[in-house]
């Protein structure tokens, strides 16, 4: 019951911010609840995986011991973030307000048994950030925010007409249709149907929306660009994952009956959003749009080691991991470049390193993750799924694959290291950098270089595990 | 087919060849009334919380609620009467009828035999597709409006007779109202007609 308090201590937060008005203390409230789930996801992560309670809605099995401590230990950075810029500017109070209801939405999500419970908590997560994305001060925010809303709206949509149709085949074959996860494997061992098909593609299609998988990627670039820097590391670290987990549970439950259309659809979404995005990123100017393309490109390369299941299974999930700490580590470290040139043109940030030696070296640091050096972990999951393409026989998407990252990877070097090592352009006066301001980053850093140098044996067993339930 | 059916057709297609706001929110609001008496026929003891959460949901939030609230904003921005929800050339009209002629066919591959259960896929189908077709063509914020609300009534005819756990069910409801409640307010505070501006910093979208 303890999981619970995932749910419970936002939500009571965020009633105890709206109705004392203590502005003034929104930020600390936010810290302190934020570390405290922290503290009750690895709690939780240590201990056995726990089966469904409270009528079988709620569960902690070993996705959510490995997912939970993600998002809401991102979310904490996040929230020291926040602390540490409220004497620049101070958060506001409804600020506060949503980034509590999303952190709530998330666990409710992630700890859901119950694939409808789990959609309204991603729903709740949406119409959290929809407000979260405007900026009092930039109108075309609230534009942005309108197109996150109106895709998010059409993509929960269609995964909503998904389940709709799982359950309609679920009905025809004579057997109760049910929406619990633990108990579909048993509801859905029966030949494919054309509903559950069409139920699986539009979950897929809905979700890749979420995800900003193409089609339906284009409200990304701009919301991740217009939004505030913690905004932007939220939607790109918490909500992606809360949203990959949804997806995760489909592809376990059905695999085994729709494999050919699980891999067919998400190799073809997959290749395509690394498409899509490579081209943007040789194109754009704007830092906080390539690293947003950078998100849809690592989208595709999850959703093709996803299609592909068997062996890449692990390093998906470790790709997974190694992502969420690098976008927390990039869009923060986005926003206080941005607040110190006041710009987001590459061409007119350059000498980072000597100007802002902290946001220069995580830049640096998150920019050799992001293209997949070694030893981040993202270098090994990536390794792991070109591997898996090999083996598998994918040898046009293996080619193509490796084209596009090639060209990505020279595209995005080639824009963001000018950005460090450059020679500045004109002198800036800027406060020195305390290491305590940037301690959530070091504690971001030091978790990836975990995943890729030495995985701790519990770890590494709770993502075996994970790794088990996405494959065939 | 049921001539309910038939008229939540006529709900979903009379809007689009009539270049109103009006008549797009009327079209919404006939749509849930007559959704809500389908699923009256479908139920008519209401003995369950479950059948009265989507007797309120199809009545007073996508009936009445939804056309209502938008309907306030641009009577105050006294905006003009015209307003195409889908571009008005033969080519989209003849799009928007071919759209419904293969949410039939799609129809009868999915439920080969005539019957109630046929043509409520076929209306669902048809207001999903029609709901897509105006988001696909249309850059102002009404007009989305309206497109993402054609599909959120289609989901709902697609949804009826099912019934879920209440609490889910008023979850569920509550969502859709806090929706409507941010369409609102984007409506009241974006610009008639919005759309994005890249410049070359931005570089292209694709």
């Amino acid at each position: 019951m303890t999981w619970l308090l995932l749910v419970a201590l936002p939500v009571a937060s965020a009633l105890a911010v709206w109705t004392t008005r203590a502005a003034s203390r929104a930020s600390t409230v936010l810290l302190v609840t934020t570390a405290m789930t922290s503290i009750v996801a690895i709690g939780h992560a240590a201990l056995p995986a726990v089966s469904p309670f409270l009528e079988g809605y709620v569960h902690g099995d070993a996705t959510v011991q490995l997912f939970a401590p993600v998002v809401n230990v991102i979310f904490a950075g996040v929230a020291v973030y926040v602390r540490a810029r409220v004497a620049i500017e101070p958060a506001s109070r409804r600020f506060v307000f949503l980034a509590l209801a999303f952190l709530a939405g998330s666990n409710l999500a992630l700890l859901s048994n119950h694939l409808l419970l789990m959609w309204i908590g991603l729903e709740a997560t949406t119409l959290a950030a929809a407000l979260l994305i405007v900026r009092a001060d930039a109108p075309s925010s609230r534009l942005a925010s309108w197109r996150y809303l109106l895709f998010s709206s059409v993509g929960l949509g269609l995964v909503l007409l998904g389940l709709s149709c799982l359950t309609r085949s679920m009905e025809l074959s004579g057997r109760e249709a049910t929406l619990f996860l633990d108990a579909m494997p048993a509801a859905v061992a029966h030949p494919a149907d054309a509903w559950r098909q069409l139920g699986v593609a539009l979950v897929i299609l809905g979700i890749g929306t979420k995800l900003g998988l193409a089609p339906m990627y284009s409200w990304l670039p701009e919301a991740y660009d217009e939004s505030p820097a913690p905004v932007t590391a939220i939607l790109g670290a918490v909500q992606f994952n809360t949203a990959l987990v949804f997806l995760f549970r489909i592809v376990s439950v059905y695999r085994p009956g729709s494999g050919e259309l699980i891999t067919g659809a998400l190799l073809t979404i997959g290749l395509t959003s690394v498409g899509i995005s490579t081209a943007s990123i040789v194109a754009t100017r704007n830092f906080k749009r390539l690293l947003a393309y950078a998100s849809i490109n690592h989208a595709g390369v999850i959703a093709i080691g996803l299609g592909l299941g068997s062996s890449a299974s692990f390093g998906v999930l470790l790709y997974v991991l190694s992502n969420a700490f690098i976008k927390a580590i990039l869009f923060l470290t986005a926003g206080k470049i941005e607040a110190h040139y006041n710009t987001k043109d590459t061409k007119a940030i350059a000498g980072l390193i000597k100007d802002l030696p902290f946001s220069g070296l995580f830049l640096m640091v998150g920019t050799f993750a992001l293209l997949g050096f070694p030893p981040f972990g993202s270098f090994l999951g990536e390794l792991l799924i070109l591997s898996a393409l090999v083996t598998s026989g994918q040898m046009f998407v293996f080619a193509t694959f490796c084209m596009l990252i090639t060209v990505s990877f020279v595209a995005t070097g080639r824009t963001i290291f000018p950005m460090i090592w450059g020679e500045p352009k004109q002198a800036r006066t800027w406060p020195p950098q305390r290491v305590t301001g940037a301690l959530h980053k070091l504690i971001f850093l030091v978790l990836l270089l975990v995943l890729g140098i030495y995985i701790p044996p519990q770890l590494n067993a709770l993502i075996t595990q994970v790794a088990r339930t996405l494959e065939p | 087919m049921n001539p309910v059916l038939i008229a939540f057709c006529g709900a979903l297609l009379v809007p689009l060849f009539v270049a109103s706001w009006r008549l797009s929110l009327f079209g919404l609001a006939v749509q849930g009334l007559l959704m809500a008496w389908v699923s009256y026929e479908l139920d008519p003891s209401l003995d369950s919380l479950a059948a009265w959460t989507t007797m309120f949901d199809l009545v007073v939030v996508r009936g009445l609620g939804a056309p209502i609230a938008l309907y306030a904003v641009l009577r105050a921005q006294r905006a003009t009467a015209r307003h195409d929800v889908i571009p008005p050339n033969l080519m989209t009209w003849t799009l928007a009828v071919a759209l419904v002629l293969v949410a039939f066919r799609f129809a009868d591959m999915l439920v080969p035999l005539e019957g109630n259960e046929h043509s409520f896929v076929a209306s669902a189908s048809a207001a999903i597709l029609l709901g897509l077709l105006v988001l696909a063509t249309q850059t102002g914020p009404f007009s989305q409006m309206v497109g993402a609300l054609r599909i959120e009534n289609g989901i709902a005819m697609f949804e009826l007779g099912v019934h879920h756990d209440p609490a889910m069910q008023i979850a569920q409801t509550i969502i859709l109202i806090t929706t409507i409640l941010l369409f609102r307010w984007y409506l009241t505070t974006l610009p008639r007609t919005a759309t994005a501006k890249v410049s070359a910093v931005e570089g292209m979208n694709l």
